[in-house]
């Protein structure tokens, strides 16, 4: 297909964007000081102009998300409606700041407008355009990348829905938009989402993992007892992930080899890795690692390490899944044994390696969990579990195996984790929180069936 | 299209998430308050109470002859209950007549509080029970079947109703906790300070006391004093640490202080305001063991701890019921004797009180080891 | 088995075989093991009063365990009936106390509110095909949360005394709740052996499709365990408010993994298609008296669920071994 002249729009809106951006008044005062994390943006308190800067860095992710769409779209034109989706959310995003300024502005009965530069007023108008872009006449695409084909998976749905929270709730409360929050929204539940990667396969395999809370619980304190025990923290950091991979072994071998239904032994791990963690600590908590130790608390470029693992780990598991062999394998498993082992997997030996890949990963997402805070508690997180299979589950991992994404069960990990922190944002009474939590994850949830049932006709 | 649906079905979720937003909640309980003098003042005697705690029928008469105890703490597995039986277990080795051991549920559940209590009431083998509720009512039932039976039945930390057992072993009274953790905090940032709470759940009693009797003692004291917003974090460290930060986020400067009302959720938001820098402007006061809590004091970026000594708490809980079984401690009794702490006040009727909260500050909080 | 067994009639030690290598025969001799062990460690542990008291104890449980059998031999599974029990627990709470509706009318309507939170829970499992997995694991977060914005934390007390009788009174010398608990355990397990909606759920487990097919009304029977299920974790509310005197919102929180331990002990295969009420009963048993009798015996909690999982896991490894020899055989 041949590139049309409209495919170099996103590119340039996006570097437009990029340009104007730094005609933004409180970018270019040098007096703001340095900044704070990898996106600029100014301090509240350094702000002379008392400016709205909650959500500024908006504009910036939403200008790499259509300079990236738009790069990938010159070469493949058969996505150019994908892209100008992209974009179109891009514009959404972008134009959600101003909403935000104009908000504020009025309540702050502001005078500076004049003081804004001319980058402001091309940035609003580079996101109308974004917008707008979308009404524009497209050729024709075949049918498997059209939009609605494209986009028709539950990593898109929420996507939406993170997008549609972000900007109701930023209007509502611009502070939700300030970078120290989105930051602590995505770190928040890292661990969570690490995790999930770990249980996504398991799922796909057509099993489940219950007693992945209590472990994580028990691997976090064998980690600090090592790290104040002086042993290297390369040792306090590796040694979890060894015994996750023993503990997820032992589960393996017992549903794969003994033919326990993995939500028996799961169940009964749960409660026995429970025992051993109360009896081994008697409830005493692990302090005075050393300094070195804290590796969540780390801030490479401003972006704290969770986030890191969390992309780095989720984008890793999801090449690693559907381009290596025994990825694919996982899936087969999932949804045809029999075919799995036509195609030269031993079924047991398979299951066997998702439980210890399982157990890798709740050793990673204990190191992230114990080394979050000077204190590691010595009881398993609460409820640790349900959040990890609703991440995998509401992300679109189907539980009867053989479909799904760890890219999605990330979305969906950051999603409760902005669910829970909006909810409070936007004042939802303190009680009904959990009800409009609810809520939120079964309409999620319906949503995915809804599309898929609908593909089905 | 399914994208459009997704929309508005998340719009009316939202709007109904609006509909709902009220946040006028402060995790207080209904009960009526009654807030300790301002400053320095002492407080008025109060009148002494009749009785109000049960018997236990029919109880053999062991005065002086070795006993055996269980204690039943809300869940195993965490520090402060650890230190509790701590506390049970020298009590017992320095009283010689008093064999004790600790078995409580793993979950702060009423429900397996409850069935651990019924196993131990029908092995017959134990003359007395120390209990810390998870909730006042629903231990009620099983705890009187134990009076009924013969047991003698002394509560500690979270109170029953007073019928259901004998005497309860209170630890501070909940207007003096409340007194000095709203004093530290006008200490620290001024009589017009304006704070956020991080609680464990709306529905635990004792935190659902303390927060109601903060309210009503900042109302009289420092009117100029401003909650802004009660929070839940279970006994979660991660969960403590993100609602923290959802405070400190949500209210940026505004936020003067965060009281932690658990000793899970005070080294948590104390680890939220160190990691966000702010320490000095955002000051954490809560209940905490000073173990805990030595990093954070050392950096100077929490001021005072409240609490009172739990290995104390458990020690005094074993004399009382050690002065039951005796027959030193009666209804309408005024003082017991408990061992190292010496005579404890007897208050309310039917409680015992361990004595005022005690604060921790850089000063004295390496002299503690719990 | 070869075609000579069916033609001859069994012989009495061949049917006292299969009786007592089934997987109930087997859990039950495991049973009577661990009664007699424990009996032997604590002269406490097997005294009417002791055992009558497990009795009252387990019975909530039991009563959800029994439509949870259900569901899990369609291949289903229902994780929100804790928080439906949480949900009708608040409920007749704020009903009767909050709104002064006289108790008995409140009893019903919670028990109709069960139902409902049920049905819910099939209408999209059926109609929109939500695998059941994850639609109770969504409704496990609602309904809990619809009790704790509901209760508003606060807690209904001072019920009056006729109430007290479900959870604390005495009926021909049981616990009023334990002889619902078998009356509503042998109801179900007659309804399992001989009924058509029986042999249906057993249909619906082995093959879904096939029975869709075979034009058995799947969807209506399915409607029909879940209502059951709401139903059951309505009635344990009632008696579990009745037993402790109070509503609170966090009320049966992780009931369901206990339900769900019991039925899987008792050898209702997770996968569907295979299970009874009789094992439900027994792996239900064998929990309670095992936390009992290893507390009696100065076990502690801790130590003990320990013993717990191990024990959940031995049990289907034994079972899965027996039942192997013989298929071998």
């Amino acid at each position: 297909m041949r590139v049309s002249p409209l495919s170099v729009l996103p590119v340039v809106l996006g570097a437009g964007l990029f340009v104007a951006y730094w005609f933004l008044p409180f970018v270019t005062q040098p007096e703001l000081g340095p900044s704070t994390a990898a996106f600029v943006s100014a301090d509240r308190d350094n702000n002379v102009l008392e400016l709205e800067t909650d959500g500024a860095q908006l504009i910036l992710f939403g200008a790499a998300v259509t300079l990236i769409a738009g790069v990938w779209g010159l070469t493949n034109a058969q996505h150019s409606r994908a892209v100008a989706a992209v974009t179109a959310v891009g514009g959404v995003l972008v134009l959600e700041y101003f909403a935000v300024f104009f908000l504020s502005y009025r309540r702050d009965e502001g005078t500076y407008l004049a003081a804004m530069g001319v980058g402001f007023w091309i940035m609003l108008a580079l996101g109308a355009v974004m917008v707008l872009q979308l009404a524009l006449p497209r050729p024709q695409v075949p049918a498997e990348y059209r939009l609605s084909t494209l986009l028709a998976n539950q990593e898109s749905a929420i996507v939406v829905a993170l997008v549609v929270l972000f900007v109701t709730i930023g209007l509502s409360n611009p502070r939700f938009l300030a970078e120290r929050n989105l930051l602590d929204i995505l770190q928040g539940n890292a661990y969570v989402a690490v995790a999930a990667i770990g249980m996504s396969m398991v799922i796909i395999t057509g099993n489940i993992d219950i007693s992945v809370g209590s472990l994580i619980g028990l691997l976090a304190i064998i980690s600090g007892r090592l790290a104040v025990g002086d042993a290297p923290v390369v040792v306090a950091w590796t040694v979890p992930l060894t015994v996750g991979a023993g503990v997820g072994a032992l589960i393996g071998w017992l549903v794969a080899y003994l033919k326990i239904p993995s939500i028996v032994v799961t169940l009964g791990m749960l409660s026995i890795l429970k025992g051993v963690l109360i009896i081994w600590t008697s409830g005493q908590r692990v302090t005075g690692m050393p300094e070195a130790y804290y590796l969540a608390q780390w801030r490479p470029l401003g972006i704290p390490t969770p986030i890191l693992f969390m992309v780095g780990l989720t984008l890793l598991a999801a090449l690693w899944l559907r381009y290596s062999g025994l990825g694919r394998a996982f899936y087969a498993l999932g949804g045809n044994a029999e075919a799995a082992r036509l195609s030269g997997f031993s079924g047991t030996r398979l299951t066997m390696q998702v439980f210890i890949l399982n157990g890798v990963f709740a050793g990673i997402a204990a190191v992230l969990y114990a080394t979050q805070l000077n204190v590691i508690q010595p009881t398993p997180p609460t409820s640790l579990e349900l959040f990890v299979i609703t991440s995998a589950v509401v992300g679109g991992v189907s539980i009867l195996g053989g479909k799904g994404t760890v890219i999605g069960a990330m979305l969906a990990a950051i999603l409760l984790n902005t669910i829970r922190s909006g909810m409070i944002f936007v004042n939802v009474s303190p009680f009904w929180i959990q009800a409009v939590q609810g809520l939120l994850i079964l309409v999620t949830v319906l949503i995915d069936l809804v599309r898929r049932n609908r593909q089905m006709l | 299209m399914h994208v459009q649906k997704l929309t508005a079905l998340l719009v009316t979720a939202s709007l109904l998430g609006a509909g709902f937003a009220q946040g006028t909640w402060d995790g207080g309980d209904e009960l009526p308050t009654n807030p300790l003098p301002c400053g320095t003042e002492a407080a008025p005697a109060p009148e002494p109470l009749p009785y109000d705690g049960g018997t236990a029928e029919g109880a053999p008469d062991l005065a002086g002859q070795p006993i055996s105890l269980i204690d039943v703490p809300k869940l195993v597995g965490i520090g402060y209950f650890d230190a509790t039986s701590t506390g049970i277990a020298q009590a017992a080795e320095e009283l010689g007549n008093v064999t004790a051991r600790t078995d409580g549920p793993t979950e702060a559940n009423i429900d397996d509080q409850i069935a651990v209590i019924e196993n131990y009431i029908s092995s017959g083998e134990v003359s007395g029970i120390l209990f810390a509720a998870n909730d006042p009512v629903a231990i009620s039932p099983v705890l009187k079947r134990a009076l009924a039976g013969g047991v003698h039945v002394v509560g500690y930390d979270a109170n029953s109703q007073p019928d259901a057992r004998e005497w309860f072993v209170n630890q501070a009274e909940f207007n003096g906790i409340a007194k000095a953790m709203i004093d530290s905090l006008a200490a620290e940032k001024g009589e017009d300070a304006q704070f956020g709470i991080v609680t464990s759940t709306f529905t635990t009693p004792n935190q659902a006391r303390w927060i109601a009797e903060m309210q009503a003692y900042a109302a009289s004291c420092f009117p100029e004093m401003g909650w802004l917003e009660t929070l839940e974090a279970q006994e979660d460290a991660v969960l403590s640490f993100n609602q923290a930060n959802t405070l400190i986020n949500k209210y940026g400067d505004d936020l003067d202080g965060i009281f932690g009302m658990t000793s899970v959720a005070t080294p948590s938001s104390a680890d939220a305001v160190t990691q966000a820098g702010l320490c000095g402007e955002v000051a954490v006061i809560g209940l905490a063991t000073p173990n805990d809590m030595k990093p954070y004091v050392e950096t100077d970026c929490v001021k005072s701890v409240v609490l009172w000594n739990p290995v104390d708490l458990g020690y005094a809980a074993v004399h009382v019921l050690r002065a039951v079984v005796d027959g030193t401690l009666e209804p309408g009794a005024t003082t017991v004797s408990a061992g190292r702490l010496g005579d404890l006040q007897v208050v309310n009727g039917s409680e015992v009180l361990l004595g005022a909260p005690f604060i921790f500050t850089s000063e004295n909080i390496n002299d503690f080891d719990f | 088995m070869s075609s000579d067994a069916q033609i001859r009639a069994p012989s009495p030690i061949q049917r006292l075989r299969t009786v007592l290598f089934s997987q109930e025969g087997i859990l039950f001799l495991i049973l009577v093991v661990v009664v007699a062990v424990l009996a032997g460690r604590s002269d406490a542990f097997f005294t009417p009063r002791n055992l009558l008291n497990q009795g009252r104890l387990m019975s909530e449980v039991g009563l959800v365990a029994l439509p949870m059998t259900f569901i899990i031999i369609t291949g289903g599974i229902d994780l929100s009936v804790g928080s439906i029990l949480g949900l009708c627990a608040v409920l007749l709470g704020v009903l009767w106390g909050g709104l002064g509706l006289p108790l008995g009318l409140v009893l019903v309507l919670v028990l109709l509110v069960g139902v409902l939170a049920g049905l819910f829970n099939a209408l999209l499992i059926v109609r929109v095909g939500v695998p059941p997995l994850i639609m109770t694991l969504a409704t496990l977060a609602l309904y809990r949360g619809l009790a704790q914005g509901i209760s508003e934390a606060r807690s209904v007390t001072g019920y009056p005394e006729w109430f007290f009788r479900f959870g604390q009174g005495n009926v021909a010398g049981l616990p009023t709740q334990l002889g619902l608990f078998i009356v509503m355990a042998i109801l179900a397990a007659v309804v399992l052996r001989s009924t058509t909606l029986g042999r249906t759920l057993y249909a619906i487990g082995n093959n879904p499709v096939g029975a869709r097919f075979s034009g058995l009304p799947v969807g209506r029977n399915l409607a029909l365990i879940y209502a059951f299920s709401g139903l059951m974790a309505a009635l344990a509310a009632i008696i579990f408010v009745s037993r402790v005197t109070t509503t609170r919102s966090d009320m049966g929180s992780g009931l369901e993994l206990d339900a769900i331990a019991a039925v899987v002990l008792g050898g209702t295969s997770i996968f569907g298609g295979k299970g009874s009420i009789l094992g439900t009963v027994i792996g239900l048993v064998l929990i309670q008296l095992l936390k009992n009798g290893l507390a009696l015996m100065g076990v502690t909690s801790d130590a003990t669920i320990i013993v717990i999982g191990t024990m959940l896991i031995l049990a289907i490894l034994v079972n899965n071994f027996i039942q192997n020899r013989r298929a071998g055989i």
